[in-house]
Order: structure tokens, then C-alpha cells, then sequence
């Protein structure tokens, strides 16, 4: 049995130190909680804003006027479907608080010495993405938290959940800071989940022969949602995947930062809004023609290219120092050493494989989810969107919700299901031969793609979500049998497959649910979209070991 | 493959191991001196080894498979096709 070496006792807990999780546990301590965070990796290069970030979407009333301004304007992207307005208003207003305690920190939220907003916009539009250079968030967010006594247990990815009668009451973590795996148990008053934006769910679609090869960080594998759905959590929106674009075949989210105009290979702009570079909005046409890179390659008419040629010296400048508040230096190196120049390059783009953001766990106003002390923040949140600001603000806000449980008494005692839990994981290390996290991996992604991939041109339906719920379960069965690790990261690495798998079945059930087509949820066996569906949320959780679903309104 | 340490200038400090969110490094601070980049395959390329590096002894190399894909922009024009 893998030993449990160390215990901790916390008011709060809180699950991944990325923009979400840091926030949370500094509004917790702030509160008077002691905390205990548990990072995968290390809190000061974690999560999808490891190296940056470029754009918070906010709201600053000197600049917008009403907050109708960035209500409306967030309600037209692409992932708004599944926003509940009372979340989105609590996001907004919440906002500016926020953006000032972090300019104050030294996170630079004014880099041209004023709030200034550009990109993700229509010309002629409002904006509502504020231009910030976050090149040092994760470090300055970390050194706040420690600031307040907020204990940081790096290398220490969780492994479960648990829950009593009353609530949450606490997790089990690996130590995974040495090559010996040793279990960590932190008894837990409330727990904040945040282990944000999903990967490697689904074959990665510019170089299916590299895993890792995705648009957000490849350790992001939505543990907490699918330990939250082992417990009973509500999830919710499980059905609407969501398919990132940007350059190919490195990988890399922040298509944004470009200032260019998308192009077809004779030059014609594949959108309307722009004809030449634009700094102060971009191209909106990959937000809002989300299938047009894929639909260009399909039809012939393609590739896509992004082209920032005809920018001036001082706009490619300005290019290339938002790249880096964003955090893509590595491909600032790459684009050097080859010689690769925007200026006089062109850059071809594509869709990235199917991944779960703003897919996940079902929040109240405070974050809260239906097991009582258990929240959740950032892109795992299933029913707001908002990328950084969202985690950002909400992760704030559950924190500081978090923190009110601090008056209960402990539940000091083990966890009923800890001990067949710890048996479990140990098995995978004990045992000598067997299947190898990434031969889990790779089957898990063979399923998904071939039975639940979202669309621009491919489809679900009943039949083949049927067998792709079948085939998971033979999957599931064999994982339990022959899964093993060799040493703690790599039972870590079998650890997220297994949350994966869960996540792949919550996917499907709900997929197989919505019996109509909308945005990339194509169905071949129901092919119209239907406007009673429009704002109905689908939810689904475990109950006695077995699924349930339920539809909901949206909340206006 | 993904970084390359330059094992004359490392100082065997172990940052790079310790941030990198993939664990593509081990380090053995007792027996081993630099790094060892023992899961290549796990790279995301996100550069935090590089920037955090005190030496900077560590480059990162981007897989062919992860190659840029590029055109001259002037080439982006309407191709004289033979007529029909």
C-alpha cells in the first residue's frame, strides 16, 4: 500500500493554484480561513496563465458607462450559451474590484498608462477585452497568497473528493515531488475545485502522433470536475465541447494577440470585418465563423492564413510585446530562429481538437455547486464562460463564500471511502506490467473522437453515442484491471486518465440527451435546432451509481 | 527533443524542474548535477524552464512534428491558371 505520509487540516481547501484556485485561497485567508492549496505542478507556472496573459475581460464604468455595455456585447461570443445572466452580472460588477487589487499587486492592468481594450472586437463595436501584461501573474498571485499564510502543497495533484452527510469534508492527494508516490490527506471544511480548461480528451487534431500537443497546458484534465461527479456534484452543459483555433501545427491558444486579417490563399479575406491589420480590434472572423478553417480545408478553398503583413513597424512592435504579456514566448523563439517574420509571413491557422471550457461544474451566484462547502471557479465552472477575468473575479468570489464555512466544526475522522480509494491507487502502482497511462490515454481519445466529436463536419447520434457509452465502459473495465504506474508521475498521469474517462461518460450521456443540433453539437438524427431547447441547460450527476439528467431553464 | 540544457552553464539549482508544469524533468539534487530531461514527450512548450532559468542554460527545440507552418504573405494572390 502507498503509505499516507502527511495530514493537514484546513477551513478551505482548495484544489489547483492557476488564476482561479490563487484567487480563491487569497480571498479565503483574507477572510481569517486557513487554507492549504493543492497545485499538480508549482502555482508559479500552473494552470492556462502560466506565462501570461493579454486580455481580462472586464468592466470599468469610466470606460463602458452601463455594464449592459459588456453584458451585451460578452452575450454574442461563442461560449455565452451557456452563461447564466445572474453569474455574468455578479462577473461584471465584481470586476473592476478585481482589476484594481491586481494592478495593485503589480500585475500591470495598464500598460499604455490607462485602461485601454482592444481585441476579440467588431469594428465600430464596444470592447471588452482590457489589455494587460500578465507575464508575471502567476508569480505575484502566488506571493499574495503566501502573504496571507496560505499554505501551497506543490507537486501534489489530488486524487479524490470526499463528503459525509453534511457536505464536503476533504481530499486525498498525491506526492508526487519524488519518484516514491506517498498519499496526503487534508480534512477540509470546504473545498474550492479549479483545476480549469480539459485536454487531452479528444485526439489532438494538428499532430495526432503528440499528445501534449494541445492549445492549453496538456496537464489541464479537469480532475476536480470529475471527482466532484464521483461524489454526486451536479454538471452541467457536458454536450457543448468547444473547439479552439490558431496556428499550425504548434498548437497554442491567444489568436487573438494577432493583429492580422485572416486570408484565403488568393489574398480575398475569408471574413468582413477587416482588410488590413487591426490593433485595436483584430479579426473577428475565427469567433464568429468558428468552423471556417476547418470549412476551408474541406472544401478546398483553403488553407486559412493569418496575415500581418501591411501592419506598421510600430503595430508588429506592439504584435510581438503583447505576445509576450500573453505568454507565448516560446513561439516568439521558434518564430526568431527560423526567421519567420509577420511582418512578411503569413501563418497558416486551423481548429484545434474538441475540449471541455465552461463544461463542468454547476455553480450557484457564490459559486457553490449542490454538495453543501463544495465550489468551483474558472473554465471548469459549467455555467459561466469568461476565460481569465471569470476565473479571476469568480475564483475571488468563492473563496471568499468558501471562507463562511470556517465556523463549522472539522470532520477530523478518515473518510468513509478513503481507504478503498487509497487500495485503489495503489493497485495501479503495485502492479508489475500492465497498460501504460498513455495506451489508456490514446484509447480513451480513439472513442471520443470516433463517437462523441463535436462538430464543423462530424456528427453524433443516438446509435453511435450508444456504442461510445459502451465502449467506455469496456474501456473503464479493462483501465481498473490493468492499468499500472512505475513510479508517482506516472500514476498521476493514470490518475487523469482515469478522471478523463469519467468526464468522456458524463459527455456522452449528455450528448446523446440533447436530441436536437446546436453550434457544434450536430446531430445526424436530429438535425434541425430547436428553439424550445434554446435556453434549457442539461444536468447530470451520479446517484447511487447511476446517472441521472435533468433539464433546466436558463437563469435570465 | 523539447529543452535542451547547455550543461556547462547549468548550475544544477533544479528551478527548471521544479516549475515546469509536465514534470518533463527529473532532478536528483544529490546524484545528479543537471537535470535530467526525462520525458521529453510530456513538453508542452510553454517556456517556463526557459524564462525561469538564473543561467540561462536551457533552449527549447519544437519537434518536427510541431513545425510552423508559413507562406510569403506576397504570395497570397490570385494564381494565373491556364485558360480554359
Amino acid at each position: 500500500m502507498i503509505p499516507l505520509k502527511k495530514q493537514y487540516e484546513a477551513d478551505v481547501a482548495v484544489i489547483g493554484g492557476g488564476i482561479a484556485g490563487l484567487m480563491a485561497a487569497i480571498a479565503a485567508a483574507d477572510k481569517g480561513a486557513r487554507v492549504v492549496l493543492l497545485d499538480k505542478a508549482n502555482t508559479k507556472r500552473s494552470g492556462a496563465g502560466a506565462t501570461g496573459n493579454d486580455h481580462f475581460l472586464c468592466w470599468i464604468p469610466e470606460k463602458h458607462g452601463d455594464i449592459s455595455v459588456v453584458y451585451n456585447e460578452f452575450m454574442d461570443s461563442q461560449n455565452a450559451t451557456s452563461n447564466d445572466t445572474p453569474l455574468v452580472m455578479r462577473f461584471l460588477e465584481t470586476s473592476p474590484k478585481i482589476v484594481n487589487m491586481w494592478n495593485d499587486w503589480g500585475i500591470n492592468m495598464k500598460p499604455t498608462g490607462d485602461f485601454h481594450f482592444e481585441g476579440h472586437a467588431y469594428p465600430g463595436r464596444p470592447r471588452i477585452f482590457l489589455k494587460y501584461d500578465g507575464h508575471n501573474q502567476k508569480k505575484v498571485l502566488t506571493e499574495q497568497a503566501k502573504k496571507r499564510g496560505v499554505q501551497i502543497l506543490n507537486h501534489a495533484p489530488v486524487l479524490e473528493m470526499f463528503r459525509n452527510e453534511e457536505g464536503v469534508s476533504g481530499v486525498l492527494a498525491l506526492d508526487v515531488s519524488g519518484d516514491e508516490p506517498s498519499f496526503i490527506m487534508v480534512h477540509a471544511k470546504a473545498v474550492v475545485a479549479a483545476t480549469g480548461y480539459v485536454s487531452r480528451l479528444f485526439t489532438t487534431d494538428p499532430t495526432p502522433s503528440q499528445m501534449f500537443n494541445t492549445n492549453m497546458c496538456p496537464s489541464g484534465t479537469g480532475d476536480s470536475i470529475a471527482q466532484a461527479w464521483r461524489i454526486g456534484t451536479y454538471l452541467v452543459n457536458m454536450e457543448k465541447t468547444y473547439r479552439h483555433a490558431g496556428p499550425r501545427f504548434l498548437a497554442r491558444c491567444g489568436k487573438a494577440t494577432w493583429i492580422g486579417v485572416y486570408r484565403y490563399p488568393d489574398g480575398r479575406p475569408v471574413g468582413p470585418f477587416i482588410t488590413k491589420p487591426d490593433v485595436e480590434t483584430g479579426d473577428m472572423t475565427s469567433d464568429v465563423w468558428s468552423s471556417a478553417f476547418t470549412d476551408l480545408k474541406l472544401s478546398g478553398r483553403g488553407p486559412a492564413y493569418m496575415d500581418c503583413s501591411g501592419a506598421s513597424r510600430e503595430d508588429l512592435e506592439h504584435m510581438r510585446w503583447a505576445m509576450k504579456c500573453e505568454g507565448l514566448t516560446a513561439l516568439l523563439d521558434y518564430m526568431d530562429k527560423e526567421g519567420i517574420d509577420p511582418g512578411r509571413h503569413a501563418v497558416e491557422f486551423g481548429q484545434y481538437e474538441a475540449n471541455l471550457v465552461t463544461n463542468g461544474i454547476e455553480i450557484d451566484i457564490n459559486g457553490e455547486s449542490n454538495v453543501r462547502g463544495l465550489f468551483a471557479a474558472g473554465d471548469m465552472m459549467g455555467n459561466i464562460s469568461g476565460d481569465i477575468g471569470a476565473a479571476a473575479v469568480y475564483g475571488w468570489i468563492a473563496g471568499h463564500h468558501a471562507a463562511d464555512y470556517q465556523h463549522l466544526a472539522l470532520d477530523e475522522g478518515m473518510p468513509a471511502q478513503a481507504g478503498e480509494r487509497m487500495a485503489f491507487y495503489s493497485a495501479i502502482y503495485e502492479r508489475k506490467t500492465g497498460a501504460s497511462w498513455q495506451e489508456a490515454n490514446f484509447a480513451l481519445q480513439q472513442i471520443m473522437t470516433e463517437y462523441a466529436d463535436c462538430g464543423p463536419h462530424r456528427v453524433r447520434s443516438d446509435t453511435m453515442l450508444s456504442a461510445g457509452i459502451k465502449y467506455l465502459g469496456d474501456l473503464r473495465r479493462k483501465m481498473e484491471k490493468e492499468l499500472y504506474a512505475s513510479d508517482a508521475h506516472e500514476l498521476m498521469r493514470a490518475a487523469e486518465v482515469i478522471n478523463l474517462l469519467d468526464l468522456g461518460q458524463a459527455l456522452m450521456v449528455s450528448a446523446r440527451e440533447r436530441k436536437e443540433s446546436r453550434g457544434r453539437h450536430i446531430r445526424s438524427d436530429y438535425t434541425f435546432t430547436n428553439p424550445l431547447l434554446r435556453d434549457k441547460f442539461l444536468r447530470v450527476w451520479q446517484e447511487n451509481g447511476e446517472v441521472k439528467m435533468a433539464w433546466r431553464d436558463r437563469l435570465i | 527533443m523539447p529543452p535542451v540544457i547547455n550543461t556547462e552553464a547549468c548550475l544544477g539549482c533544479g528551478i527548471c524542474a521544479d516549475v515546469c508544469p509536465l514534470q518533463v524533468f527529473r532532478h536528483n539534487k544529490v546524484t545528479d548535477k543537471v537535470p535530467e530531461v526525462k520525458r521529453p514527450y510530456e513538453c508542452w512548450h510553454c517556456n517556463a524552464c526557459v524564462l525561469d532559468c538564473p543561467a540561462h542554460a536551457i533552449e527549447l527545440r519544437l519537434p518536427l512534428t510541431h513545425m510552423l507552418l508559413y507562406v510569403d504573405a506576397d504570395t497570397l494572390k490570385p494564381r494565373d491558371l491556364p485558360a480554359r
